[in-house]
């Protein structure tokens, strides 16, 4: 089957330090339908692609916000 | 209710804020209440919850969680 993969940009707050970052790429990377994540402590927000057929743009939000951050995704 | 203690691998105000937000949002029956203390890295919490359910919340935030007790 294919392997689709979807690339969305969702803005993070709450992060000050690099490992909010690396727990974040870390336990969010670890998820199935997660393909790549990579969090920018500078700009606040992080690049992920996933495989749409198992999550939603909602979804990967959810996974960010149950790890106690603020996330959204860019339009 | 139970006042549970626990060590949290907080390394900064980024963490601690962290659990807090995911405590404030999780645990919501009415009594309960939280602390996260940042320097001393224990996060204590008084709720009718049992403690596995609290550890597991805990461990959402990716940190390394240890119970400590309850009082």
């Amino acid at each position: 089957m294919a392997c689709d993969t979807k690339e969305i940009m969702i803005s993070i707050t709450g992060m000050t330090c690099n490992s909010c970052v690396k727990t974040i790429e870390s336990e969010v990377g670890k998820e199935n339908g997660i393909h790549k994540i990579k969090v920018s402590l500078e700009n606040m927000n992080a690049k992920v692609s996933f495989d749409p057929q198992v999550l939603t743009n909602k979804d990967v939000v959810e996974l960010i916000e149950d790890l106690g951050f603020d996330a959204e995704v860019e339009t | 209710m139970l006042t549970h203690e626990y060590k949290v691998e907080m390394t900064c105000s980024g963490c601690s804020g962290a659990v807090t937000r995911i405590l404030s949002k999780k645990l919501t029956e009415p009594g309960s209440k939280f602390d996260v203390n940042l320097e001393a890295k224990t996060v204590t919490i008084t709720s009718d919850l049992p403690e596995a359910t609290l550890t597991e919340m805990l461990k959402k935030c990716g940190k390394e969680v240890t119970y400590i007790g309850s009082k």
